[in-house]
């Protein structure tokens, strides 16, 4: 018999400066989901500062990360990245303005033992990331997808994510 | 005639984009030039024309990492225009916010950034691997310099709750005993991270600096004093452009400052301490004692150390304002504009941040002019490079390389905070 103990404590981060072109992204997906998400889910914007991100990281099992991703080709294009399997790639570039980018972060909380056990990364490729500049378009649109899929991803963490349950 | 380039196209770990150039001829270094070539952001000239009220929220944007002193010198700069005075509670705020700053500044420093430098680490990240403990440490520290920032400055990066006069909202007795919870156990740590960084192997180097620092009859600097030197300045904040000059140079778009009389000189935790050991509490001064420090440190390497010390007070500090805090009446002082200019001079993590605004009657800023503390101290990164290099200019250029790279973080310097670049080249003739 399994018995439900609680819902894994899933954090969801949406990433960037959201006065840096399509580095919004991050925080657009993060407004999008705002109430739409169950209520034991956490759900923070953050700008530049990965080490803070290591201390909000702190008790949960399952961590989504929305972020944007250098140009690939295809402004808009979301990647999904499972970091349980993969690395982020390196031509993702997740740069940060202050001494980490989230690849450091993720790398930093492992050695640290600090690191949730799932970690998915919602990679959307961007175009332009000026300062004051405004989102491509087709960045912008993909905003709403995203939030569909992460909406989805945390149902799925919550169901299949181990610590919640008890045999 | 031989020339021998090194290069190094990425030195992540400091704040900004610039290069160095290292000239070697005949055993000796003929040339230490920093060069940045971050783009010049003309905050002085956007100021013109907006006013005063918004100069708090304007400036802070010039960094991420030390936006309160960017604020605190700007909102002096105004109640000293304008002839009004922050005292009290108010007084005490403006002291425990900055207390955050330099706890969270110094934190990053010291342990992410400085420390794998002397335990031979490339990154915080390799350091972690058989450091583990002291790098969760300085995540700890970081987070409570960070919740201070939150709760009196309602968000850590870019605070929005700093006016002309005070605060937008002062904070409630309970808001603050949490975080004087976090400060004790930030204490405890600042004190192990002193004994810590205190064991460190350090080069054999000090430098004959000519400090510069605010200096208070009563308290160790961070928002008033008056403009001291080890030598003879001794000066009020306003004479300030009297003592010392800015002039461009063709290798940096940032201004480098120098004191007219004599040329470069030093600001930050170096020059706070020398010029201020007296005005730390008993309990800290034994500890730098304990940690081998005089009341004086000329080698710039260990400069760690005194970091570490102003953790070690910015927290005691903290507790102490905290222990004191009864909430003020009014969240500020009612502001009048009129012409006048106006100074304002406060202690950033890496030193004195001097500003001067001229207001029209309406409050609007006519001229402005800010004097960050990375651009003063250009010229005595410089002199240290050349200092460094030479006793070493036979070794392998990556031998020079690394040398060169720590020297530089010995200062924390803030190009900027939008990219990490620095390139190294050594020439040698």
């Amino acid at each position: 018999m399994i018995a439900r103990v609680d819902q894994t404590p899933v954090l969801v981060v949406g990433l960037g400066n959201p006065d840096r072109g399509d580095d919004a992204i991050g925080a657009m997906v993060a407004k999008a989901l705002a109430g739409r998400l169950p209520a034991n889910v956490a759900l923070i914007a953050r700008g530049g500062d990965m080490m803070a991100l290591i201390e909000d990281w702190a008790g949960y099992d399952a961590l989504v990360c929305v972020d944007a991703a250098a140009p690939l080709g295809v402004p808009g294009r979301i990647h999904r990245i499972d970091l349980t399997k993969d690395e982020l790639p390196a031509e993702m570039s997740f740069a940060s303005s202050h001494a980490l980018g989230l690849a450091d972060a993720v790398r930093l909380a492992r050695v640290l033992q600090r690191a949730p056990q799932d970690i998915i990364v919602y990679a959307v490729e961007g175009r332009c990331f000026e300062h004051g500049a405004p989102m491509t378009a087709e960045v912008s649109a993909a905003a709403e997808e995203v939030a569909h899929r992460i909406i989805a991803e945390v149902g799925r963490l919550q169901q299949t994510t181990a610590p919640g349950y008890l045999n | 005639m031989a020339t021998k380039t090194i290069r190094v196209d990425y030195l992540a770990r400091v704040e900004g984009e610039g290069a160095l150039d290292l000239h070697i001829s005949g055993g000796r270094v003929t040339a230490a030039r920093l060069r940045i070539f971050e783009p010049p952001r003309f905050f002085e000239a956007l100021l013109r024309g907006r006013g005063y009220a918004e100069t708090p929220d304007i400036v802070a944007r010039i960094c991420g990492i030390c936006p309160i002193a960017y604020q605190m010198s700007a909102v002096h700069a105004i109640e000293k225009a304008f002839g009004a005075k922050v005292y009290g509670q108010l007084r005490a705020l403006r002291r425990l916010i900055y207390c955050g700053e330099w706890i969270e500044s110094h934190a990053l420093h010291v342990l992410m950034l400085h420390a794998p430098d002397f335990l031979g680490y490339s990154d915080a990240i390799q350091m972690a691997r058989d450091h583990g403990e002291a790098v969760r440490n300085g995540l700890a520290l970081k987070k409570t310099g960070n919740e201070l920032m939150r709760v009196l400055g309602g968000r850590e990066v870019h605070p929005v709750n700093v006016k002309a006069g005070g605060f937008y909202r002062v904070p409630t007795r309970a808001e603050l005993a949490p975080v004087a919870e976090s400060l004790k156990r930030a204490h405890e740590i600042a004190v192990a991270l002193v004994r810590w960084v205190a064991t460190f192997p350090f080069p054999d180097l000090e430098r004959d600096y000519e400090f510069v620092a605010l200096r208070h009859p009563d308290e160790y600097p961070f928002n008033e004093g008056r403009l001291v030197s080890n030598r003879d300045i001794d000066i009020d904040i306003s004479a300030y452009e009297t003592e010392f000059e800015e002039r461009h140079v063709a290798h940096s778009t940032a201004l480098h400052s120098s004191v007219k009389r004599r040329g470069a000189y030093l600001v930050g935790p170096l020059a706070r301490y020398a010029l201020n050991f007296d005005r730390l509490p008993p309990s800290v001064q034994a500890l730098a004692r304990e940690a081998g420090l005089g009341p004086v440190c000329r080698n710039p390497f260990r400069s760690i150390i005194v970091r570490a010390i102003e953790i070690v007070y910015a927290c005691e500090e903290a507790l102490r304002l905290i222990a004191d805090y009864a909430p003020p009446e009014i969240a500020s002082v009612p502001i009048e504009p009129r012409a006048s200019p106006g100074f304002g001079c406060t202690e950033a993590p890496r030193g004195i941040c001097w500003h001067r605004y001229e207001f029209d009657d309406e409050g609007t800023i006519v001229t402005a002019r800010i004097v960050p503390p990375t651009s003063q101290n250009q010229p005595s990164i410089e002199a240290d490079l050349a200092a460094v290099a030479a006793p070493i200019v036979d070794e392998p250029g990556d031998v020079i390389r690394d040398r060169c790279e720590q020297s530089i973080r010995n200062y924390d310097p803030c190009i900027s905070c939008s990219a990490h670049f620095l390139k190294l080249s050594v020439h040698r003739a």
